[in-house]
């Protein structure tokens, strides 16, 4: 396990994706944090990280993109997975080198506040390392998310427009819920055409049409008989799913100092799941 | 040693690999022998534990490849067909992440690099970029990683493809050499290769074992079956009856493509006997002229041709054959 979080770090500095990921992240937050704290005085690091983050969108693919990806692509795929380690191991170690790149840029900058406070009063260290603290969580996830998609495809390209693609509409997710009516018509019709998708998944991963059009029916009688029997639960369903899905609403509590058990575990979950999944993904391909 | 029992691999409804059985005895070099898409490479994904087998079990050793695959991947050194190198890693560097992969001792751990990379040949360009190296480079970085953390089995898939002769006879006398203290399974689509150096091969085709035994056994096979071909034109009643009338003849076979207005045959006679003149003068007798007349080689690669494609027809139980055959009239 050490030694392919060693290969991955080597790997990362050698082909000068490590050093490109850590100048471009210092720069923006170096031109971030002059904007705000330095050319305009202000005490508050955690505005600084609050117009940042929507650069996570750019930066994590650049970091996860050839994670698995180019594993698949050159076929050392191969060589790790008939060596004496388990799959496990071998992308928990992954994570974890690309989170160490991550962790390097974040140590940087977290001595910023330190640094601010010596020059003024007002700046407020507990705000500001909560929301590094979130912000450290966040791109974590994020992280977790960008290797899922790396392990589905052999191209570093596809990875990185996907995750850059899958990222961008989780950050905007808050914005468009916001703009879907609360009512229990719509929530409950988008809900049924979400279960009609739902279906054709599994009848293109099945091909079976009896099992596919009998779930898509019962699903479908459910839906519409809970919907005349107690139309009130449909209220804003859609838009709570929709809520726990966007994962940049959570940071919020962070940037306001509050450091939320739910929110801390809900980043933490978003990573274990996705290095999950990825690990599942990739066993799930030896049997295919 | 492996053994691999009713091993089969589909993809869909695609077989790859088709009840496949076989054993690789410790210390023997196992050639591997078929066309391309034979499912020599699928066979040693699913022993190596790349890719896991449809039905069938693999036991190296006596490990179940499913049960307990870490400890059966301990014992196996594997070179898949695109050696999987790093090209941003230095030589050294790859290597010692091998030996940490498969776990060498911290302090043996450049000891051994040293012995393998001066057993392979290596040493001077111990330092470079792997993208840097050339082919035969490559290959052989990719062979000494696969001798790294002292695996008793070599798994070994094609390695002298795309090397020039003079490399193709340095990797060649590597395996030998390997040879001495492991056992290796190799696969070739290239017949020279593996009578060089293996002490048995298995011959495999869509995915089943046609034939295994060792190289001078599977020739002796082959000198058994003392076969001309001809091409004679007439009927084909009149030509049977005039080769049924030699004594020696054991068998004829019929070829399907009918060449012009000639017909293709292959007639087989028992061991040393020289049928030639009496086809001469048997066809004569029917008025039937020979157009041409030829004994079959019975080199390896005959064999080889024969017992995948059906070539000289000897092997006429091979089902394939048979079916395409069917299909044909």
């Amino acid at each position: 396990m050490l030694a392919i979080y060693k290969k991955e770090l080597r790997q990362y500095f050698n082909s000068m994706i490590g050093f490109v990921f850590l100048a471009f992240f210092l720069v923006i937050v170096g031109i971030y944090t002059w904007a705000y704290n330095l050319a305009s005085g202000l005490g508050n690091f955690e505005l600084t990280l609050d117009s940042i983050y929507f650069l996570f969108v750019l930066l994590i693919p650049i970091l996860t993109m050839r994670i698995v990806a180019e594993e698949n692509h050159q076929r050392t795929d191969q060589l790790l997975y008939t060596a004496p380690v388990s799959v496990t191991k071998i992308i928990i170690a992954k994570y974890l080198a690309v989170l160490t790149l991550f962790t390097i840029g974040v140590a940087v900058i977290s001595v910023y506040p330190l640094i601010l406070s010596q020059y003024g009063s007002d700046v407020r260290l507990a705000t500001a390392y909560s929301s590094l603290i979130g912000f450290y969580l966040f791109g974590a996830a994020c992280i977790a998310i960008g290797v899922f998609i790396s392990s589905l495809t052999e191209s570093q390209a596809i990875a990185a427009v996907v995750s850059f693609i899958v990222l961008l509409l989780t950050f905007l997710l808050s914005n468009i819920t916001d703009m879907i009516p609360t009512d229990s018509v719509t929530q409950c019709t988008i809900i049924a055409v979400v279960w009609i998708a739902i279906v054709f998944l599994a009848y293109n991963s099945m091909h079976n049409v009896t099992v596919a059009a009998s779930l898509g029916i019962i699903g479908e009688i459910v839906i519409w008989v809970v919907y005349f029997v107690k139309a009130s639960l449909y209220e804003s369903l859609v838009n709570n799913i929709l809520n726990i899905l966007a994962i940049s609403t959570r940071y919020e509590d962070f940037s306001l100092g509050i450091l939320n058990y739910d929110s801390i575990v809900y980043y933490v979950s978003i990573s274990v799941l996705f290095v999950f999944l990825t690990i599942q993904t990739i066993k799930k391909k030896r049997f295919s | 040693m492996i053994e691999v029992k009713h091993l089969v691999k589909r993809y869909g409804n695609h077989v790859a690999v088709n009840d496949l059985s076989f054993t690789v005895d410790t210390g023997k070099v196992v050639g591997f022998l078929g066309p391309n898409g034979a499912g020599k490479s699928t066979t040693m994904n699913m022993i190596t534990g790349y890719i896991a087998q449809t039905e069938g079990t693999i036991l190296v050793d006596g490990i179940d490849t499913l049960e307990e695959p870490e400890k059966a991947k301990e014992r196996i050194g594997y070179l898949p067909e695109i050696p999987p190198l790093y090209p941003d890693l230095r030589v050294r560097e790859y290597l010692q992440f091998i030996a940490e992969l498969r776990k060498v001792k911290k302090s043996d751990r450049d000891m051994v690099i040293y012995e393998i990379m001066k057993k392979t040949k290596i040493l001077d360009v111990s330092e470079r970029l792997i993208r840097h190296l050339s082919k035969g480079y490559k290959q052989r970085v990719g062979l000494a990683a696969t001798m790294i953390g002292e695996p008793d089995i070599l798994i070994l898939d094609e390695p002298t493809v795309g090397l020039d002769p003079g490399q193709i006879i340095e990797i060649r006398e590597l395996i030998r050499e390997l040879s001495k203290d492991h056992t290796v399974l190799l696969s070739s689509h290239i017949m020279q290769e593996i009578s060089a150096v293996c002490d048995e091969i298995i011959i495999i085709n869509e995915g089943k074992v046609i034939a295994c035994d060792t190289p001078e056994n599977l020739t002796k096979r082959m000198m058994q079956n003392n076969g001309v071909f001809l091409l004679i034109r007439g009927s084909k009643e009149e030509i049977e009856e005039g080769l049924r009338a030699i004594p020696e003849v054991t068998d004829i076979v019929y070829d399907e493509e009918r060449q012009e207005d000639a017909v293709g045959v292959t007639v087989y006679a028992n061991m040393s006997a020289d049928i030639r003149e009496d086809i001469f003068y048997a066809m004569a007798e029917k008025k039937c002229p020979v157009i041409e007349m030829r004994q079959l080689d019975t080199s390896l690669e005959d064999a080889f041709l024969a017992l995948t494609k059906g070539g000289s027809r000897q092997f006429a139980e091979n089902e394939n054959y048979k079916k395409k055959g069917e299909e044909e009239e």
